[in-house]
């Protein structure tokens, strides 16, 4: 265990369906992200840098590669003596029948046992599907400053988007007097993150309770929030300030690559102090040939370039042939762009193959075109 | 099956790359932007299920220890496996005493107490890709004494002046071992690349320093060609030394060719290196690539053309960058022209506004420098 004295859990459970064809065999998690990464790369990389070493990971949905993946904890550095990154999908147990988690909450509870094994003072809740960079332990430093029973990361968003989260009302200094989940009408724009920090005895008091609740959801944002509140505890909001993503559908997966070709967008990838760790794939460097035409762009090693390229991402082994336009459009890791097809405001998922001159996506459309599947050209 | 164990050699003595050598060794060099040069032969041995390796420093060794550090980058089982960096005491009296042979014998516990049957010995200087599970099994159905890899190069004139190359009879019997003197442009150039059974290794070692103090692993064998059964094999696809700094910087700038790439890379042979863990390559709107390859977490505003760019690299607004390899973390700044220049770790060219080599003789800026 840490100096810090705190073991984080990061909820990797959901499948994200409004990602629709790229989390049918995935979970939101695992899916890749920013040229060399996945989603799930950012809390652990973020856990890493903060001095945490102790990471549970819950996962439920499609678990297999995502398991697979966080279960080797070197990636991150977290495999030191004492340190680990654990998966934890749900499981059997002596006293309780094999049972999915039932909610956020729940995932915690059916746990209690891994957390008491580290005896922590604090336990950090982490969501697996947010893209930003951030310092727990400052949140920490907060926590404790505060004398916090809870502490909860907020973010402020536009004031006409607020009733799209669950918005945290605080009084002049910070602290928490009510929260709102998805409001009509919101009294204030400070959004959750999904990101706390509780002091470990009380949480595990309240979800033992929460278990056994039969009208509980099992939710943090719906049951354990609102009963601390309830009972009079002392919840803080943590203002986060940086760059902050939910990738939740293909348009904001999509926008959240594009940040990455502003050097304006708040989000620095480049950052020596606070690196984004993540798999090392066995790969050439970036392949650019004589014919290519590379405009505003984010490449990563594997990729072979000899079209066009225009304010686009691209991802690990992905392919760009010769008299092929990619215009606006992000290109998973090894898909291919044979000769003369052209691709415009499109996310191609991984390993597709888009036909010679095949035409794919649409400059004015309003929605990002998602292509899940080979698109057949003239061959 | 037979089980062999893996000998990585530094340079010999005569070998030499001006400028670069002054801070690593051979084996350290970067190469092909993400790469070094060390990573070819290990990786040929970790492919090959090969995974008890020493590699032999003699010089620099920090650059060395530290990639090697990371053995598990290396596919290397981590119980069962041992990467081995073995140094040897360089004589300061004189250079001609530093030989492979000397550092074999200053080993010589360590070998001995080996289990492996059989032993292959590859060079950190050459880059190539060979399966030497195949190469063992060829040895053992040969029953030779020792096998010799090479390659049939048609320019051994003016290139691969510093090795030596094989001079075989019909049925590829070694007749002689002997230095490429740039006589004739056919020739088979020797990869400094052995298979033997250790017993053997261990006597020739012995051999060679009975008969002199100068004497390497290939003069011992060249000198007993007549008693032992000495074969070659050919070896195919791409084939580079570095055994100057023309080779060095020639052969970097060969795998901008596509067919050669695809030659030394292959899916089923993955090249193991060290992450940086940089993120990928930020292109901007001026940014104009051709025909270079390009490493990640560079950042290119610039033009850059028939290049070699390492990691971390910046290129600035208005800079041109044609035919040149630039090491990792440099700086070439804005409109400053570079051509047929090796630009080393850590440079940045921001003052010269013109830095302009020719293929023949290109340039080496030096690492750290600021010009």
């Amino acid at each position: 265990m840490s100096q810090n004295n705190m073991l984080a859990m990061i909820l990797a459970g959901g499948r994200g369906s409004r990602l629709k064809d790229l989390t049918n065999k995935v979970a939101k998690p695992a899916v890749s992200y920013g040229g060399k990464y996945r989603i799930i790369d950012f809390p652990l990389s973020n856990c890493a840098n903060s001095g945490i070493n102790v990471v549970g990971v819950l996962t439920q949905y499609e678990s297999v590669l995502l398991n697979s993946y966080v279960a080797q904890g070197r990636r991150w550095g977290l495999d030191s003596n004492g340190s680990g990154v654990f998966v934890l999908p749900p499981r059997e147990k002596a006293d309780a029948d094999l049972d999915v988690y039932r909610g956020t909450a729940d995932a915690i509870s059916q746990n209690i046992d891994f957390i008491d094994s580290y005896d922590p003072e604090y336990l950090l809740i982490l969501s697996g599907d947010h893209i930003y960079k951030m310092n727990y332990d400052d949140m920490l430093t907060f926590h404790k400053e505060h004398n916090a029973d809870a502490t909860i990361a907020v973010i402020g968003v536009p004031m006409k988007e607020a009733s799209r989260f669950g918005i945290m009302n605080t009084d002049e200094n910070g602290k928490i007097v009510e929260f709102e989940e998805k409001p009509a009408e919101p009294k204030s724009n400070l959004a959750s993150m999904g990101i706390y920090i509780f002091n470990w005895k009380l949480l595990r008091r309240m979800l033992l309770a929460d278990m056994k609740n039969p009208d509980s959801s099992h939710d943090f944002g719906k049951d354990i929030i609102p009963t601390l509140l309830n009972e009079g505890k002392s919840l803080w909001a943590y203002q986060f300030k940086g760059y902050w993503k939910d990738v939740g559908t293909i348009d904001s997966l999509w926008e959240a690559n594009m940040d990455l070709l502003d050097d304006n967008s708040g989000l620095n990838l480049e950052d020596p102090s606070w690196k984004i760790y993540t798999e090392d794939a066995s790969a050439l460097p970036q392949y650019i040939g004589p014919d290519a035409h590379i405009k505003t762009a984010f490449i990563t090693q594997g990729c072979k370039i000899d079209g066009e390229v225009t304010r686009s991402v691209l991802f690990t082994g992905s392919v760009v042939k010769k008299g092929a336009k990619v215009t606006d459009t992000v290109l998973m890791p090894g898909a291919v762009v044979e000769e003369g097809a052209v691709v415009t405001r499109a996310l191609v998922a991984n390993n597709v193959r888009i036909g010679a001159k095949a035409i794919v996506g649409d400059a004015k459309s309003e929605n990002i075109t998602l292509v899940a599947k080979n698109v057949k050209g003239e061959e | 099956m037979a089980t062999a164990f893996g000998i990585i050699t530094s340079s010999a003595n005569h070998i030499k790359v001006a400028g670069m050598q002054d801070y690593r060794p051979m084996g350290a060099f970067s190469f092909a932007g993400r790469y070094r040069v060390i990573d070819f032969p290990i990786s040929n041995m970790s492919n090959s299920g090969i995974d008890n390796i020493q590699v032999y420093v003699r010089e620099n060794p920090r650059s060395l220890a530290e990639h090697l550090g990371n053995e598990g980058a290396f596919n290397i089982n981590s119980k069962k496996g041992k990467l081995q960096l073995l140094f040897s005491d360089n004589s300061t009296a004189n250079d001609v005493y530093n030989t492979d042979v000397a550092g074999f014998a200053e080993n010589m516990n360590i070998i001995a107490r080996k289990p492996q049957e059989y032993v292959i010995i590859a060079p950190s200087y050459m880059v190539y890709t060979q399966n030497y599970n195949e190469l063992l099994e060829q040895h053992i159905a040969s029953g030779a004494d020792v096998t010799l890899l090479y390659q049939h190069v048609n320019n051994a004139k003016e290139s691969y002046l510093h090795c030596d190359t094989l001079n075989l009879n019909k049925q590829k019997g070694v007749l002689a071992i002997e230095r490429n003197t740039g006589t004739a442009n056919s020739k088979n150039i020797f990869m400094d690349t052995y298979v033997m059974k250790k017993d053997l290794f261990i006597s020739l070692i012995r051999d060679a320093q009975k008969m002199s103090s100068i004497y390497t692993l290939s003069q011992i064998i060249n000198s007993e060609v007549n008693d032992l059964d000495v074969r070659g094999v050919l070896h195919r696809g791409y084939f580079a030394t570095v055994t100057d700094f023309k080779s060095y910087f020639e052969a970097n700038l060969d795998l901008i060719d596509v067919d050669n790439a695809s030659s030394l890379f292959n899916e089923n042979w993955p090249i193991y290196t060290v992450t940086s863990d940089a993120a990928p390559t930020k292109y901007y709107e001026q940014a104009d690539v051709k025909n270079s390859l390009v490493s990640n977490g560079c950042s290119i505003k610039g033009i850059v053309e028939n290049s070699v760019i390492g990691r971390g690299v910046t290129i600035e607004d208005g800079a041109v960058v044609k035919n040149s390899v630039i090491l990792a973390y440099s700086r070439i700044g804005k409109d400053v022209h570079i051509e047929n220049q090796v630009v080393d770790k850590w440079a940045q060219i921001i003052h010269a506004k013109e830095i302009i080599g020719t293929p023949d003789k290109p340039g080496y800026v030096k690492r750290d420098d600021i010009l």
